[in-house]
Parts: structure tokens; sequence; C-alpha cells
């Protein structure tokens, strides 16, 4: 009888301690946060727990601890949720202090982390990240169960400069201490679905690096330095929101900027380097002067003798604005002709040189991509805390044959062998796209000489199949004044000089605009100076920068000389 | 007739007269300076490595004939290239940098087929 009696009060005792309930302390997000600035409003609540007999505890002491990062949480409200009016309310709050919950313990055994922490099993110790908030409510009745205690609001900081890479495990409850009327201690467990605010957008991006390729720097003609940025909210080109120099590498830090934000940036150059006499020479004129008669030679008129999008827009330097790309003509190859004859032209020209500037920069992956037929570059970067590195490149207006401009390395940017006129598609059967633009050894002789009290420069070649070529000579003007240029490079060859005394510049060279005569070998090019000065020699008095020709199929030769 | 012949023989003389005489280096009252005496039988030197506007150079030929002095840039690049008819032994000349970038410059003397006989360095300032 006592074995029953025994057996009867044990499965009774179970059955009552499987009808108990602990109370919960629940806290969550009440809103979503999606970018550093947003404001972050969490609620913690409360759910009743369950006696033996299934009847709800009734607490009248709520009490509990929390802790949030302060780094990434800045705290800016409280706000009490019950009504009564006979409840007494408190908050308390420590900045720079941690909970190290008992180990021994579920982390969500709330109610026994407390009596840990009153043991000294658990403990607050210093850490400046950390700040413990303490709320304590009491009142004559007990809360509904779901009632909220409070209503915490915070600002999502920015994590830049902090130690944290995400948003995750930013706020948690440490402790509860739920007590009835009669001091009874109750059972509190965690009821926690804010942990993670997922992914943050924006804040300070910190340093972002933007990397410029160009052939000025590739080729060595000059460093970065001579390049600047400005950047923009993408869109917006009226207010700059970061400028700055790159560095000779071609590289520039900026700061400034925010993660998750499109800005756009714009690159251009110095107008004031001398090699930016050099960008358009004889070899552009050829492209130019190959793409009008291409475009005229087909019936839709929409052949190109190209090999990028792009070039329709660099090549067009006269009439329609730049950036709006159009038809490539005989417009154009005149004006560059002009202007390397150095006849002053009356039209808007997209020309670059010294002091005038045409620039055009975007990204690298996408440069000169057509969309729609017309050749695009995008100025749009996007900083993110996975990506702060961005490469653009940097081109100018009626560099062709892209002398001192990026040549595009997308695919999109190329111009299929099919759209280009039938020519243009043989010579590119054996040539890749770009082969054009390569240097070539060829055999000159450009030296001066002493005669006769004349300083005579001469330039000699064996070159046999140039339709074109020129040479960008410079002199010392306080020892030399240039007397003639002597022309020798064939009946049918348009020849050209263009002389800038003051800066002691003299550009010459020919072209056969119908891609059929060659300039003759021999001495095809003669200058003949007269000295101010006694001179014994004349080395160093005449240098030349730009030595170049064209093939009739439009191969730039950079003559490289011994 | 003696007169006729003789004219026809001026003609013919001036007219198979090349244009391609270089004037001949004419230093031979110049004594070369210590700074640029040069020990070797041929070479190149200047009286300062770094330059501006101009300096002395002696060239140490080999033999009297047509030389070449070249100029090129930091990539090795020819940017100017004068051809000299020195005699044997020392040519006192000089370097104009007034149309030179500011930068670091190699010089260079060779004979007419490019066969090198000294070279140095310079920089404008």
């Amino acid at each position: 009888m006592k074995k029953l009696l025994f057996l009867l009060i044990s499965v009774f005792s179970t059955i009552n301690v499987f009808g108990q309930t602990d109370a919960q302390l629940a806290y969550s997000a009440v809103n979503t946060v999606t970018k550093v600035g947003d404001t972050l409003t969490v609620k913690l609540q409360y759910y009743e727990g369950t006696d033996a007999n299934s009847t709800a505890i009734e607490p009248t002491l709520y009490q509990f601890d929390f802790q949030y990062n302060n780094k990434l949480l800045n705290l800016i409200s409280r706000t009490w949720q019950p009504a009564s009016t006979s409840a007494q309310k408190a908050f308390n709050s420590w900045n720079g202090y941690k909970f190290t919950p008992d180990s021994e313990k579920n982390q969500n055994d709330y109610d026994g982390q407390y009596a840990s922490w009153l043991s000294n099993d658990a403990s607050y110790s210093s850490n400046s990240d950390w700040s413990v908030e303490r709320v304590t409510y009491q009142d004559v009745t007990a809360l509904e169960t779901g009632q909220e205690f409070v209503k915490y609001e915070f600002i999502i900081k920015d994590k830049f400069n902090t130690n944290y890479t995400n948003y995750a495990n930013i706020l948690n409850a440490n402790w509860a201490n739920y007590k009835k009327s009669d001091g009874t201690q109750i059972g509190v467990t965690g009821n926690a679905t804010l942990t993670d605010l997922g992914s943050i957008e924006g804040g300070n991006a910190g340093d972002v690096t933007l990397s410029l390729e160009t052939n000025v720097i590739t080729n060595n003609i000059a460093d970065g330095t001579d390049y600047s940025y400005k950047i923009y909210a993408k869109g917006d080109q009226t207010t700059i929101l970061a400028e700055g120099s790159f560095d000779a590498s071609g590289q520039a830090v900026v700061s400034g900027l925010e993660n998750d934000v499109e800005y756009d940036a714009y690159i251009s150059i110095s107008d004031l380097p001398e090699y930016l006499d050099n960008v358009v020479t004889v070899s552009d004129l050829a492209l130019v002067f190959a793409e009008a008669i291409g475009a005229g030679s087909s019936p839709n008129g929409i052949s190109t003798t190209f090999d990028y999008y792009l070039q329709s827009i660099l090549a067009n330097v006269v009439g329609t604005s730049i950036p709006q790309g159009g038809d490539v003509n005989f417009d154009d190859s005149y004006e560059i002709l002009a202007y390397l004859q150095g006849v002053t032209s009356n039209n808007t020209t997209y020309i670059t040189k010294a002091g005038d500037v045409y620039n055009i920069s975007g990204r690298k992956s996408t440069y000169g991509d057509v969309v729609n037929g017309i050749a695009t570059v995008s100025p749009t970067f996007k900083p993110t805390d996975s990506n702060k590195s961005f490469t653009f490149v940097h081109g100018l207006a009626g560099d062709v044959n892209f002398s001192h401009g990026f040549e595009p390395t997308s695919n999109n940017a190329d111009i299929p062998a099919t759209a280009q006129s039938s020519m243009a598609s043989q010579q590119r059967v054996a040539m890749a796209v770009g082969a054009k633009y390569q240097d070539e050894q060829a055999n000159l002789d450009l030296t001066s000489e002493l005669r006769d009290g004349q300083v005579i420069f001469t330039i000699g070649s064996n070159v046999t199949d140039m339709v074109g070529a020129q040479f960008n000579i410079k002199y010392d003007t306080t020892r030399l004044v240039l007397d003639n240029v002597v022309f020798d490079t064939g009946n049918t060859m348009t020849n050209f000089s263009n002389h800038i005394q003051e800066n002691g510049k003299i550009n010459i060279g020919s072209f056969d605009q119908n891609f059929e005569a060659t300039v003759k070998t021999g001495t095809p090019y003669k200058l003949i100076f007269t000295p101010t000065v006694n001179l014994q020699n004349t080395a160093g008095l005449i240098t030349f920068r730009v030595n170049e020709g064209v093939k009739a199929d439009g191969t730039s030769i950079k003559f490289i000389m011994n | 007739m003696k007169k006729t012949l003789l004219l026809l023989s001026l003609i013919l003389i001036i007219g198979c007269n090349p244009d391609e005489i270089i004037t001949p280096i004419d230093d031979t009252n110049i004594e070369i300076p210590e700074s640029l005496v040069i020990d070797d039988i041929q070479g190149l030197k200047l009286e300062s490595t770094i330059v501006s506007d101009e300096v002395r150079m002696n060239t140490k030929l080999p033999y009297t004939g047509i030389y070449r002095i070249k100029i090129r840039d930091i990539s090795k690049q020819l940017i100017s290239q004068e051809k000299i008819n020195g005699k044997e032994g020392d040519n006192l000349l000089k370097v104009y940098v007034s149309s030179l970038e500011r930068d670091g410059y190699v010089i260079e003397l060779s004979d007419e087929a490019h066969n090198i006989l000294g070279l140095t360095t310079f920089v404008v300032n």
C-alpha cells in the first residue's frame, strides 16, 4: 500500500511539474532598419508563466538587465508602455560594461543567470563597447501576458572605424528577476528574435581607391599626377562631393563617401602638359579619313572601319558634341588635317591639344560598351563593405588611335567584323582588335648638323609603305631661327607644317587622303635654321618627340630609331 | 677659250661639290680643360652632369670623320641626334639643353654606323 501511495504521489507530482511553465522576457525589433542612421525600435515584453496547476503566476516585480553594443547603437529614448498609474518604474544604465553569463547555465535561463549574478557566478566586467540597461517595474497587480514593458529607440551607427564587421548580436538580455508579491522568485526564460539586423547599408565608406588607367601612364608619357577627379552624387554634375588628384601611379584615395551610395566620378587631365600637342597626329587623321571614306561607300551608310564604337565619339571632332557621338565624315577628317597644318578653324572643334582638352572617362569594365548602337561610358560607382576599389580609364577627344587614351578592353566595346566595311573586315582577318595601334621598328635617320653656317635638320627615310608621316620637332629659340621647311615627299602627297614660333615647335608631315601614294624615301623633310649665336655644333638644339607614320591599312608606325 | 674652259671647270667643280658636307669642327686653338680630359683613346665627357642651358663636352675620336651625338630619354628613345665632322683626338663641343624638358638623359657618342664609342648621363635642371 505504501508503495502504491508513493507511486501515485510520484505520478501526480510529475503531472504537476509538466503543467508548470516559466514566464518570459521577450524582446524584438518593432521595425526594419536598412541603413545607417535609421531608428531601430525594440520592444521588451512580458509573457506570463503558469504554476503546477497551470494557473497563471502573477508577479508584481519585474526587473531585468539587457545590454547593447554602444558602438553600433545610439540609445535615444526609453518609453514605458503600461498604463498603470500605480506602478513604480525605474531605468538604470551603465556605460562600459558587458555581462559575462554563468557558463554552467543556459544563457536564456534568465532567472538562473540572475541567481548566478547574485552569487558572482555571472558578472559584469568593463567593456567600452557595451552599455547595460536595467528596467524595474513594480505594481500591485500583475501585467497582462504579452504586455510591453518598454520601448527603446536606437539610431543605427556606422560601423566604420569600429571592430565590428556586421550588425549581429548587438543587443541581448542578461537576466530577469520576476517575483510574486510574497517574494517568491519566478522562473523566467528568454524569447528573443532580435539577433541580427542583417545587411545595413550606408555609413562612411572609409578609404575608397580609384585607380586610373590610360596610355599616358602606361606608355610613360607622364605619370598620374597630371590627372584629377571630381565626384558627384549619381546623376548630378553641380555639387562636387569630393575632388583631388591622382598620385604618380594613377591612384587616388578618396574619403568622405558613404557605403551603398552611388556616385559619379569624372576624370580629367590638366591642359598644361606640352605632350597634349602630340595627342592628335597623322595616325588619327588616317583613321578618320578611312572612316569618312568607308562610311560613304556603304549603301546604308552604316559601315565602319573602326574597331571600337568609342572611336566614333573620339573621331567626331567637329559638329555634334562629343558625348552624342555621331557620324564621322569628311568634316572631321579635314578639321584634323587643318589642325595639323596649323590652320585656324572657325568651327567648334573637339581636338585635344595643350590648353584645350576634351576628356572622356568611365569605369574600365564598361568603357566604350555599345548601347543601342552608341558607345557609352559609365561614371558610376558604389562603395560597399566588400568593394572599395574602382578602376577608371580615360581618353581624349581626337585621340582615335588611343596613343594617349585607354584602348577599350570590354568585349562589348568591339565592333564586330560583320559591321565593318568590306575593306576593313578583310584587314581584320589578319589583325586582332587594336592591332592597328602597335609600334613598329622603322629605318629612319633624324639628324641635325652644322653646314655652311646653317643648322640643317634632315629626316632620312627608307620606309616605303607610308601613306602618312608626322614629326613633331622642338628647337632652341634662343639660338635658332627657322628659315625654311623643304618637302620632298612625292608629287601627290599633302604636306603640312605647323610652326608655333613662340614655343619653338614645328610639326611637319604628309598624308595621302586617297591611301594610295606613299611618302618618298630619301630625305623627304628638311628644316633649315639660322643660328643667332656662334655655334660649334648642334647637339641638343633640335629634339623630336613624335615620329610616326601610318600605313594604308591605318596601322600606326611609331618609329624606333637607332 | 681658256676662259670658257675655266668657267666650265669652275661650274663643274661647284656642281660636283656635295651638299652634304658637314662643317668640320675647328677647336685647334682651344685648350681642353682638365675636367674634360679623356684618358682613353676615345670617349665622351661632359663638364657637368647637372646642366642648365648648355654644357661643354669633349668627344675624343679615334679618327677624323663623321660621328653621331645622340640624346636619349629615360626609355632610351632617341630624341635628338647631331652629325659632326670630327677630327681625330679631342673635340671640344657643347650640348644645348634649352629645348629639353627637365629630366634625366643619356648622351651617346657613336660612329656613323651607330657603333657606340662612349656615353654618359646628364640631368637638365
